[in-house]
């Protein structure tokens, strides 16, 4: 069973947190302010830490620097400030994750668990050094048996999906335009094309994301083309 | 320790002190020279070493051979064996009774006494009849039959034959004179000067004058200063500079006999041991020269320190004790330079005529006669230099403060001139300036043509070409003033065009300008300063109130959390009580629609006052549209919304951000998606027109549109009054800002229930889209979504 810090100057967050977590069977430790989030790590076998930015005393960006000096446990920042610069910030210094309050609960949880499993799982994912094993952070394509596995998870796609998505990890980086995509896949000339490319993309955001709208994996280059990020 | 400095009065009045002593010293030196026998001589006599060199010793030097001579012709005359002959025969003369006499030297000694004459002490002729001579009968005017000391004398005119008595008697009383003279100057004291000549008669019996005594030729020449002449040969023997020009002629004349065996040496003892004439002018000579030279230092020396004490001076000048730095300047320093300047005419004429009328006649009383002319131009020079010292260091007290021109008449003149210009109006001063336009160009064509008339009777040559350059001139400065004016004018057009445009940063450069139009630039700088003042208040503000609201969004977001939690945790208790179930729907959907007005209400505010980074890109509008298309298609399927959409085959390429521009088109395609009538299509295109990308997006609204699009594009506003749809009602005020903040055109058209909504970019160039890598754009950070 793994064991979660939740650390929030806000009691209620952290209780109703602790509610959603040990509800999916996770143990929770429960933090409201840095140092005392300190204290709980040495004292705790902690696998994730949830960390809010403002908080009295040592804030969520000291506390996270603090943790990433002796600690490379997964830490996700949850923080009412939703600014791009908030985030960049946030991720830059070291979090592996950053969401905005107010949160949706489910996808809290659905993080929490993807990081947990990465965290957990990634000696086994990187013994698999076979040959058509492409891997993109979390992301993981056996080419052979067209299995694709987000975080450990398997995942079900049309055969057009998986070929679009192996396009993409292969040249992970690489932005490509629906022209190029659909020339790629369709191996014809894109003439007149219209959404269907973006719809698929679209598909497969919506089952390899957590959340579609903010995805980790599969980025919209708006008005250019679609990428994998490299990681 | 402190160290003692010189008060500046009393340095200056040492300077003062010292510059006269000097000034004294220089004149001194000048007066020396100028009264020096050798004034105009120029410096190259100075270095000739001795007297004996000199011209003057040379012309002493004639004199003495013609006495020397007058001494061999009178000595057989009249001395015999030593002693006066004064039975010696001197003249015969025939009177008119035919009676001829003889007379003897003593003869006529005696009739010169009874006449009154007598020798003075130097042997000169003195004395003369108390009263006239009587005409006695024939002793009036005797012919004369020869005359011993004047055997060869020729008549030029027949009266010259005759003469009285007592001229012959005063002939030979001076003939006595001047061998006495001899006698005693050469022979019977002792002279600086040697002679020996030798002449050698018919019977080889030599006759010898001398006063040498039994020297030697060798010991005369040895003397310092020699000359010997001999009558065999034309080469003289001389250590002298310049040779006395009658000696050759005088020994030539003096040899009576048919033969060159004579000669004649001269022998000047250069150590002057007596005191004669030589030894006179040899001591004077050296006196001269010294003083010569000393007038030459005293000049230099006097010029030096002059020149130096006038620096001094000058550099002084103006300074005070007083600790206050800068140039002090006395009453007398106001006076305008012009009028310094008249001034020092006036001393100056002032000055001569005291100088001439009580200064000279004062001098006159301890200069002698013959310095008068001097001194006068010495006092006159010396007190002009004093008047142009007293006003000459006035202007540089001026100078020094900097208020020479800025104190002048004419700096006076032309700044009430153009003060009364500045004041005028615009039509009054071109009026004012026309007119003196007109009389300058009169009053120069007036005096080029006066002058060319009289070109013939001008002293100087070309004149009438002064008044016509000077007219070229002034047409010249004329227009340049006129250019510059229009310059000055462009300029401020400009100014007013970019400030018109908008640039209220704008500043008209006014370098140069002057005058009514300057004061213009000014007055339009500061309206345009005022305004970019407004502005950046305006900004501030705006900007303040963002900050405002995202804090406070931030403080919003923190109990929101909580609420959206626990009402979704109280979802997921098993409530079979419908009443308590609705309830808690409502309150799920109210705190989720707080959620996205909190986040909305800050992107507004923050797309409103600009308080946004942009990341512009090259980017297809085309592709664009595709990908949104993809993003809504399946969410349009929902209300049963058909997507039609014409878009170009070629890609539009437009410079955007991204992001921020897909923010503007999910906010217009979920504005299409939430009023849209259900089951109507929504039309979306792209199109260029006039180089501009247009993207359109129309809907058949649900409800009916009774507001103006202006209305719609305003915060907080929603096409049904009730409010009864969600929305935050910022969706197209934040479409509208982002648009514009990327330089784009955003504009909505309300046709009945028909909502149109329109974004518009300018359309990149072939040439603006070089340079950028797809890659850069792409890989910017992690947040795109």
């Amino acid at each position: 069973m793994q064991t979660i810090l939740v650390c929030d100057d806000d009691k209620q967050i952290v209780e109703a947190i602790d509610i959603y977590l040990t509800g999916e069977g996770f143990q929770v430790v429960k933090a409201y302010d840095g140092y005392e989030a300190l204290e709980l790590l040495e004292s705790h076998s902690v696998d994730l830490m949830i960390v809010d930015v403002m908080m009295p005393g040592l804030d969520g960006i000291r506390t996270t620097l603090k943790v990433r000096e002796t600690s490379s446990i997964p830490i996700i920042i949850l923080s009412a400030k939703s600014e791009d610069n908030d985030k960049i910030l946030g991720l830059n210094i070291g979090a592996d994750d950053y969401i905005a309050k107010p949160f949706n609960p489910l996808e809290l949880v659905a993080r929490v668990k993807s990081h947990i499993r990465r965290y957990t799982q990634l000696g086994n994912l990187t013994q698999q050094t076979a040959e058509n094993v492409f891997k993109c952070g979390g992301l993981l394509i056996h080419d052979d048996n067209k299995e694709v596995f987000v975080d450990g998870e398997l995942i079900k796609l049309t055969p057009i999906e998986y070929n679009i998505l192996l396009l993409l990890v292969k040249n992970a980086g690489k932005v490509f335009s629906i022209d190029e995509i659909y020339e790629q896949i369709w191996n014809e000339e894109a003439i007149g094309a219209d959404n269907t490319v973006a719809v698929h993309i679209r598909h497969i955001r919506e089952k390899i994301e957590i959340n579609p709208r903010e995805p980790r994996y599969l980025k919209v280059v708006w008005g250019i083309g679609y990428k994998i990020e490299k990681q | 320790m402190k160290k003692w400095t010189w008060p500046v009065s009393l340095m200056k009045q040492t300077a003062f002190l010292f510059h006269l002593l000097f000034l004294c010293l220089f004149l001194t030196g000048i007066t020396f020279i100028y009264f020096n026998e050798n004034y105009g001589r120029g410096l190259s006599w100075v270095q000739e070493e001795a007297y004996s060199d000199t011209m003057s010793f040379t012309e002493q030097l004639e004199d003495d051979v013609e006495m020397i001579f007058k001494y061999v012709k009178y000595k057989d005359l009249l001395d015999l064996d030593g002693e006066l002959n004064y039975d010696a025969d001197m003249v015969c003369v025939t009177f008119l009774s035919g009676r001829s006499v003889i007379y003897t030297l003593n003869d006529m000694l005696r009739y010169a006494k009874t006449r009154g004459y007598y020798l003075t002490d130097t042997f000169d002729v003195a004395g003369g009849p108390a009263v006239p001579e009587r005409e006695t009968d024939d002793a009036a005017r005797p012919t004369i039959e020869w005359k011993a000391y004047d055997p060869n004398e020729v008549y030029r005119e027949p009266s010259d034959q005759y003469s009285t008595l007592e001229d012959l008697s005063l002939q030979v009383l001076t003939l006595l004179g001047e061998y006495y003279q001899i006698q005693y100057n050469y022979i019977d004291n002792p002279s600086n000067l040697y002679f020996r000549v030798s002449y050698m008669d018919e019977y080889g019996q030599e006759l010898l004058y001398t006063n040498a005594g039994d020297r030697t030729n060798d010991e005369l020449r040895s003397l310092g200063r020699y000359l010997y002449i001999s009558g065999d040969t034309i080469v003289m023997n001389t250590n002298l500079k310049y040779i006395p020009r009658n000696i050759t002629a005088e020994l030539e004349t003096y040899n009576l006999y048919d033969n060159n065996d004579y000669y004649i040496i001269l022998g000047v003892d250069t150590a002057y041991p007596n005191t004669d004439p030589y030894s006179i002018a040899h001591s004077e000579y050296e006196k001269v020269r010294v003083d010569f030279i000393t007038g030459i230092i005293l000049t230099a020396l006097g010029a030096l320190g002059f020149l130096l004490t006038f620096f001094a001076l000058v550099r002084l000048s103006g300074h005070s004790d007083s600790a206050a730095p800068g140039i002090t300047r006395l009453k007398f320093d106001r006076v305008p330079f012009e009028c310094g300047l008249a001034l020092l005419f006036v001393f100056f004429w002032l000055g001569d005529y005291l100088t001439a009328q009580y200064l000279e006649p004062l001098s006159h009383l301890v200069v002698s006669e013959a310095r008068w002319a001097y001194a006068a131009r010495l006092i006159q020079t010396v007190v002009r230099y004093f008047i142009f010292l007293g006003l000459g260091f006035s202007l540089l007290r001026n100078y020094k403060a900097g208020t020479l021109w800025s104190g002048s008449l004419l700096y006076y003149t032309f700044h009430r001139f153009a003060g009364l210009l500045e004041n005028c109006s615009f039509p009054m001063r071109l009026g004012l300036c026309f007119a003196g336009y007109l009389f300058g160009d009169g009053i120069l064509l007036s005096a080029f043509l006066y002058l060319y008339q009289k070109r013939e009777q001008s002293v100087v040559p070309y004149l009438y070409l002064l008044p016509g350059v000077i007219f070229f001139l002034f047409q010249v400065w004329t227009f340049l003033m006129l250019f510059r004016n229009e310059v000055e004018t462009e300029k401020i057009s400009q100014g007013i065009e970019q400030m018109s445009a908008g640039d209220t940063s704008y500043k008209i450069d006014t370098d140069g300008f002057s005058g009514k139009v300057g004061q213009m630039a000014e007055s339009l700088n500061n309206l345009n300063s005022g305004l970019e003042a407004a502005l950046q208040e305006k900004v501030k503000s705006e900007r303040l109130k963002a900050d405002l609201i995202t804090n406070v969004s931030h403080d919003i977001k923190t109990p929101l959390t909580s609420i959206i939690n626990y009402v979704d945790l109280l979802k997921r208790e098993d409530i079979q009580d419908e009443k308590i179930q609705r309830y808690l729907e409502i309150l799920d959907q109210k705190s989720q629609r707080l959620k996205t007005l909190t986040e909305d209400l800050v992107e507004a505010s923050k797309a409103s006052s600009g308080n946004l980074k942009l990341e512009l890109a090259n980017i297809d509008l085309v592709e664009m549209i595709y990908q949104a298309n993809g993003e809504f298609e399946e969410k349009f399927q929902i209300r049963h919304l058909e997507l039609v959409s014409d878009l170009p085959d070629d890609s539009v390429m437009i410079s955007a951000d991204g992001r921020r521009l897909w923010r503007v088109l999910e906010n217009l395609y979920n504005n299409a998606f939430k009023y849209a009538m259900e089951s109507s299509r929504i039309y979306v295109d792209v199109a260029v027109r006039e180089d501009k990308g247009f993207f359109t997006i129309k809907n058949v609204s649900a409800k009916p549109l009774n507001i103006s699009p202006d209305e719609l594009t305003e915060r907080f506003v929603r096409g049904d009054v009730a409010r009864t749809t969600e929305g935050s009602g910022l969706g197209l005020s934040i479409a509208k800002d982002l648009t514009r903040l990327q330089g784009g055109s955003f504009d909505v058209y309300i046709d009945g229930d028909l909502f149109k909504a329109q974004v518009g970019f300018p359309v990149l160039k072939e040439r603006d889209l070089g340079g950028k890598d797809l890659d850069d754009m792409g890989g910017d950070s992690l947040l795109e979504g």
